[in-house]
C-alpha cells in the first residue's frame, strides 16, 4: 500500500477470473487452490469426465494420487466458484494479464470468458519403446502400462506366477526418475509373486528421486536381478533369448524370459503445440511448455500472467505437480490480489506522436506485454517487464523506460568518458540482472578494475541501443564493453541476443569509420562472476593499452 | 486483510529460507529470518555460475538475486549468528532465540568475509585478539560476532524451518586422502575456487589443473554408510563444472567415474551427449587415492575392459560429495517436535504435501526434508510459503 504514496503509481482494475487448462490431476488440484484463495476458476477438459486421462496408480504410481482425485474432485464439483467445462478446448486469449480474453469453444457453443490469469495443467502421455529395441509387442513382450494394468488385479498377477520376467529400462532411451520409478514399482510387486523371477536390463539407473534408491535395494534384497548395460543386450526371435557379454565375469549371460517388459517414454501432451500458440508462451526442449531458464522456474512462462504446472512444464511426477501448483495459487493470489492493482505510470510509455503502429515493439517484446489501439501501440503496465527491448527496437524512437530514460542514459555516457592517469576510458554498460551485479561484486570483493572504467546500468542488454555504443566512442571512449546474462538467462529471454546483433552491427560501422574492432566487446556473465568480470574488464583494458587511446578522442 | 500483520518465523537463511521469507513477506506477512552464521544465503550463496557459451540452469546466480530480494525487503527482520534455544507451541508459537556459537570452517586472520557482496555486513570479526594485532587488516565496516546474535522471545504465527543439509564429510572416505592430499578436493571446494578465481587451479601449487577426475556417489548411494538415497544434484554439478573446467581450459582431460548418471537440466540427453564427447565416462566407483611426489594423485580402479585394477594419475581429484541430512537435525527434532524420516531429514505429512508437518503451524521448506537443488530448494519454499498462507488464513 506504500506503493500508492508514489505519484508515479496508478491504480487499475484487472479481472480476477483464472482459466485453468487441463482437468488432470494437476488441474483439477490447481482449480481447488485457486478456488480455494477466492477467485472464480474456468476449468477446461477436453475429454467428458475429469482426471480421466491419468490412472493415477499405473502411471503416476501413487496411491495419495486416487484418494486425493476423489477428495479434490468432490471439492471442486461443490464448490460454487469452479465452473467446469468439459470437451471443451481453449481456441483464442486476446489481451494480456488482468484483461485476457478467452474464447472456448464447448461442440457448437463458443463461450467468452474474461481471466485475469491462465493455469496451463496439461497431462504427459506414455509411448512405448519397443521399437527402439527391435520388439513387437505381443503375449510375451509388454508394454510398462500393460504391465501396471495387469499387475493392478490378482487374475492378472496369476499370470506371472513361476515366470521369468525381464525388464528393459533406459537403454532405449535415456530415461528419467519415473519411468523408473514405474519398473521398479512393477519389480517390486512382481517379487509378491510366487516363483517369479525378475531380471532387469538397465542403462543409468535414474534414481535422482525420493525414495527411488531404497526401492532399488529392496527389490535387489528380494532377488531382482539387475544387469547394468553401456548398450542394449542382443534379443533374439522377438524375445525369446536375451543375451550380452559381462566384462567383469568374462563370459555371456542368456536368458530367455516368459515375458519382457518393455520401458515407456513420458512424451509432452500434444495439446502443448495449438496451446503454446494461442498463448503466445514458448515451447522448451522436448515439447514442453517452458524453456531452460532459471528465472523461470518454477513455474512462469515468458508471459505474465500464464503459469505452467506439472507436466505442462517437464517430465514431472505427482508430488513436484502439486508443488508447482502451490507456487502458482501464490503466484495467481501476489498478481491478482482484490483486482486492483497499483502500477508504474511510466514503466514504458509509447509517444503518440511518433508511433507509427509499425509493431516491431509487439513483435519483439518477449513478454507479449504489447497489443495496439487506435493511435499507438499499447503496452500493459501489468504485463511488461520493463527490459526496454521495444524501445531500442522502435524504429521511431517512439518508447521510453522509467528510469532508463535515452537522454538520462546519454548523459551518464558523455559523463563517464573518463581521462585521468593516462588510463583508457572503458565504458561498460551492464545489464542490471548479471553484469551490474558482477561488477560490483568485483569492486566490493577488492578484485582488480581498471582505473577508467565506468558502468552504466541498463534494465537488459535488450536495451542497449546502437547509438549508445556510437555515442560513447564519438565521446572519446577508448573502449566499449557491451555485458549480457549468458543465452539461455536472459531474463526476458533474448535480450542478449538483440545485444549481440547490435554489437555486430556497430563492428560494421567500426569498420567503415576506420576504428578498431577491438576497442568494442561482447561478453556474457552472471550476477555471481565478480572473478569473471574482473578478468574481462582487465583483458580489455591491456588490447586498449595494446591500441593506444582512441582516435576519435 | 486483518489490521495486526501476522508474524513467522523462518529458520535457516540457506536459499529455501530466503525464498520463503520473500514469498511470505509479499503478503504482508511480518518475516523473522533466523541464521545460525553471520552470513545469508547457505551453502548456495558459494557455489560459482557454471556457463559455458550459454546458461547451463545450475541457479546460483538465482540465490545472488533472492539474498538481494530479502536483505532490501523490509518486512523481513534478520537476525544473523542466532539460534532457536526453545520453541512453545500451544495454538500460538512462542519462541526463545539465543546468540548461536558459530565457528568458521577454516583459520582466519580474525575476519570472516561472507560470500556475496549482498551479505550485510560482509566482514565479521570472529576474534577480536587477532584484530587487535593486526588492525590494517580489519576492513571498514566490519562488524563483531557478539553484536550480530540475538536473545529473546519471539511470538509467531507459524515456524517455516529451513535448517538445510550438510555436505557429506569426505574423510569418511579414508582412502581417498581428503584434507591429507591438497589435490583431492571436494565439488563444494572447487565451487569456491571457481568462484573466486574463475579457473581451476590446483590448492598445491595454484596450477591451472590439466588432467581431472570426478568421482561421483561420495557418500550418497552408500549402503556401508547406510546412506540409501541419491542426491540428485551430484551429477548436475559434476557435469556442469566439467564443462565449465572444459570450457575455460579447452585442453584438460576430464574423466567422470560413476555408477549411473542422472539427468541434467531439462534438455538433459543433449547435455549427456555433449559430455560424452567432452569427457571420459567411466562406471567404476575408485577404491583408493595415493600421492605422488609432484603433488598429482595416483587413482586405482577397475578397468571396464578387462576386469583388472589399474593405477591413472591426474592433476586434481573432484569428490562429489552428496546432500547429508543437517547436523542439528535431531536436536530440531526435538526442539520443534517434528519427526524425521528414516534417512534423517524432516518427514513432512505426505508425498505430495512434503512441507506441512504433524506438529501444526510448523511447516518444512528445502533440503531440510531431503536432497534437492536449488530450483526445486526455491520450489519447495514456495510450497511451503502457500501452505502457511493458507495456515494463516492470509489472504
Amino acid at each position: 500500500m506504500t506503493d500508492m504514496i508514489n505519484t508515479d503509481m496508478e491504480e487499475i482494475n484487472i479481472a480476477t477470473d483464472v482459466l485453468v487448462l487441463g482437468g488432470g490431476l494437476t488441474g483439477i488440484k490447481a482449480a481447488s487452490e485457486i478456488a480455494g484463495s477466492g477467485y472464480k476458476v474456468i476449468l477446461v477438459e477436453k475429454d467428458a469426465e475429469l482426471g480421466s486421462q491419468k490412472e493415477p496408480e499405473t502411471l503416476v504410481g501413487l496411491k495419495e494420487a486416487s484418494k486425493g482425485l476423489q477428495d479434490f474432485e468432490d471439492k471442486i464439483t461443490a464448490e460454487s466458484n469452479v465452473e467446469i467445462l468439459t470437451q471443451a478446448r481453449l481456441v483464442s486469449a486476446a489481451g494480456v494479464t488482468g484483461d485476457f480474453t478467452a474464447r472456448l469453444s464447448k461442440g457448437e457453443e463458443v463461450i467468452e470468458h474474461k481471466v485475469g490469469a491462465i493455469v496451463v495443467a496439461t497431462d504427459f502421455s506414455a509411448g512405448v519403446l519397443n521399437e527402439n529395441y527391435g520388439l513387437s509387442l505381443g503375449d510375451n513382450v509388454l508394454a510398462q502400462s500393460q504391465m501396471a494394468e495387469l499387475l493392478a488385479s490378482e487374475a492378472g498377477k496369476q499370470k506371472f506366477a513361476n515366470k521369468t520376467v525381464a525388464f528393459l529400462v533406459g537403454l532405449g532411451q535415456d530415461g528419467n526418475p519415473l519411468v523408473m520409478e514405474r519398473v521398479l514399482k512393477s519389480v517390486l510387486a512382481l517379487q509378491e509373486i510366487e516363483g517369479c523371477d525378475a531380471y532387469i536390463y538397465a542403462g543409468d539407473l535414474k534414481v535422482a528421486s525420493n525414495g527411488l534408491e531404497r526401492m532399488y535395494k529392496e527389490s535387489r534384497e528380494k532377488g531382482a536381478v539387475y544387469f547394468k548395460l553401456t548398450e542394449k543386450p542382443e534379443i533374439v526371435e522377438n524375445g525369446k533369448t536375451i543375451s550380452f557379454f559381462d566384462p567383469v565375469a568374462r563370459r555371456g549371460i542368456e536368458i530367455s524370459p516368459d515375458f519382457i517388459v518393455v520401458e515407456e517414454e513420458l512424451r509432452a501432451d500434444d495439446l502443448n503445440k495449438d496451446i503454446a500458440e494461442i498463448l503466445r508462451i514458448n515451447v522448451g526442449p522436448s515439447g514442453f511448455l517452458q524453456n531452460d531458464n532459471v528465472h523461470f522456474f518454477p513455474v512462469r512462462s515468458n508471459r505474465e500472467g500464464i503459469f505452467v504446472a506439472g507436466s505442462t512444464r517437464e517430465i514431472s511426477g505427482l508430488p513436484s505437480a502439486w508443488t508447482d501448483v502451490e507456487n502458482i495459487a501464490v503466484e495467481v493470489k501476489d498478481l491478482l490480489g482484490d483486482g486492483k492493482k497499483s502500477v508504474a505510470k511510466n514503466k514504458a510509455v509509447v509517444n503518440e506522436d511518433k508511433c507509427v503502429i509499425c509493431l516491431t515493439c509487439y513483435r519483439c517484446c518477449p513478454h507479449g506485454a504489447i497489443y495496439w489501439g487506435d493511435k499507438k501501440a499499447i503496452i500493459s503496465p501489468v504485463a511488461c517487464q520493463g527490459c526496454g527491448i521495444c524501445a531500442s527496437e522502435c524504429p521511431m524512437d517512439a518508447i521510453q523506460i522509467g528510469g532508463f530514460n535515452d537522454e538520462e542514459i546519454i548523459e551518464q555516457v558523455k559523463s563517464g568518458v573518463v581521462s585521468g592517469n593516462g588510463a583508457p576510458s572503458i565504458l561498460a554498460f551492464c545489464c542490471q540482472n548479471s553484469a551490474f551485479e558482477a561488477g560490483e561484486m568485483a569492486d566490493m570483493f577488492q578484485m582488480q578494475l581498471p582505473d577508467g572504467l565506468r558502468m552504466i546500468k541498463v534494465p537488459c542488454a535488450g536495451k542497449i541501443d546502437l547509438d549508445y555504443i556510437l555515442n560513447a566512442f564519438v565521446s572519446g571512449a577508448d573502449g566499449v564493453l557491451v555485458m549480457a546474462c549468458h543465452p539461455g538467462n536472459c531474463k526476458s529471454e533474448n535480450g542478449n541476443t538483440f545485444a549481440q546483433w547490435r554489437v555486430n552491427e556497430a563492428y560494421r560501422m567500426m569498420e567503415e569509420a576506420g576504428l578498431e574492432k577491438d576497442r568494442l566487446c561482447f561478453a556474457g556473465i552472471a550476477s555471481n562472476m565478480g572473478s569473471d568480470f574482473s578478468h574481462i574488464v582487465v583483458d580489455m583494458e591491456q588490447k586498449i593499452n595494446e591500441l593506444g587511446l582512441s582516435p576519435l578522442k | 486483510m486483518s489490521t495486526k500483520n501476522k508474524k513467522v518465523m523462518v529458520v535457516g537463511g540457506g536459499i529455501a529460507g530466503l525464498t520463503a521469507a520473500w514469498e511470505l513477506s509479499r503478503f504482508n506477512i511480518d518475516v523473522e529470518l533466523i541464521e545460525k552464521t553471520p552470513f545469508l544465503g547457505g551453502y548456495a550463496i558459494r557455489y560459482c555460475c557454471k556457463a559455458t557459451d550459454e546458461c547451463r540452469q545450475c541457479g546460483a546466480c538465482t540465490v545472488e538475486a533472492m539474498l538481494k530480494n530479502v536483505v532490501e525487503e523490509p518486512k523481513i527482520k534478520v537476525h544473523l549468528a542466532t539460534e532457536v534455544e526453545k520453541i512453545n507451541n500451544n495454538g500460538k508459537i512462542s519462541v526463545n532465540l539465543k546468540k548461536s556459537s558459530y565457528q568458521p570452517d577454516s583459520d582466519t586472520q580474525g575476519v570472516v568475509r561472507g560470500y556475496s557482496k549482498n551479505n550485510s555486513p560482509l566482514h565479521v570479526i570472529v576474534d577480536k585478539k587477532k584484530c587487535e594485532e593486526n588492525p590494517d587488516a580489519v576492513p571498514e565496516g566490519a562488524v563483531e560476532l557478539d553484536a550480530l546474535g540475538f536473545s529473546g522471545k519471539l511470538d509467531v504465527d507459524a515456524v517455516v524451518l529451513a535448517s538445510g543439509f550438510q555436505p557429506f564429510d569426505a574423510e569418511k572416505k579414508g582412502t581417498y586422502g581428503y584434507k591429507k592430499f591438497p589435490n583431492v578436493i571436494t565439488g563444494l571446494d572447487l565451487e569456491c575456487i571457481m568462484r573466486e578465481q574463475g579457473a581451476v587451479v590446483r590448492p598445491s601449487d595454484g596450477k591451472i589443473a590439466q588432467k581431472i577426475a570426478f568421482i561421483q556417489c561420495v557418500g550418497s548411494r552408500d549402503e556401508r554408510l547406510g546412506n540409501l538415497w541419491c542426491s540428485q544434484v551430484c551429477c548436475p554439478y559434476a557435469l556442469r563444472m566439467a564443462e565449465k573446467s572444459k570450457h575455460k581450459n579447452v585442453d584438460a582431460q576430464i574423466t567422470v567415474f560413476y555408477m549411473d548418471i542422472q539427468n541434467v537440466g531439462k534438455d538433459y540427453a543433449g547435455f549427456y551427449e555433449k559430455c560424452k564427447t567432452d569427457f571420459r565416462f567411466v562406471r567404476n566407483i575408485p577404491v583408493d587415492i595415493f600421492p605422488m611426489e609432484n603433488g598429482s594423485l595416483s587413482m586405482r580402479y577397475m578397468n571396464e575392459e578387462d576386469g583388472l585394477c589399474i593405477n591413472e594419475e591426474f592433476d586434481l581429484v573432484v569428490l562429489s560429495v552428496g546432500i547429508m541430512p543437517g547436523p542439528d537435525n535431531s536436536n530440531l527434532s526435538d526442539l520443534f517436535g517434528v519427526g524425521l524420516n528414516e534417512d534423517g531429514f524432516f518427514a513432512g505429512i505426505d508425498k505430495l504435501n512434503s512441507t506441512s508437518t504433524l506438529n501444526d503451524g510448523i511447516f518444512l521448506a528445502g533440503t531440510v526434508a531431503g536432497p534437492k537443488s536449488i530450483a526445486a530448494s526455491k520450489a519447495h519454499a514456495g510450497q511451503a510459503a502457500s501452505e502457511v498462507i493458507k495456515h494463516l488464513g492470509v489472504s
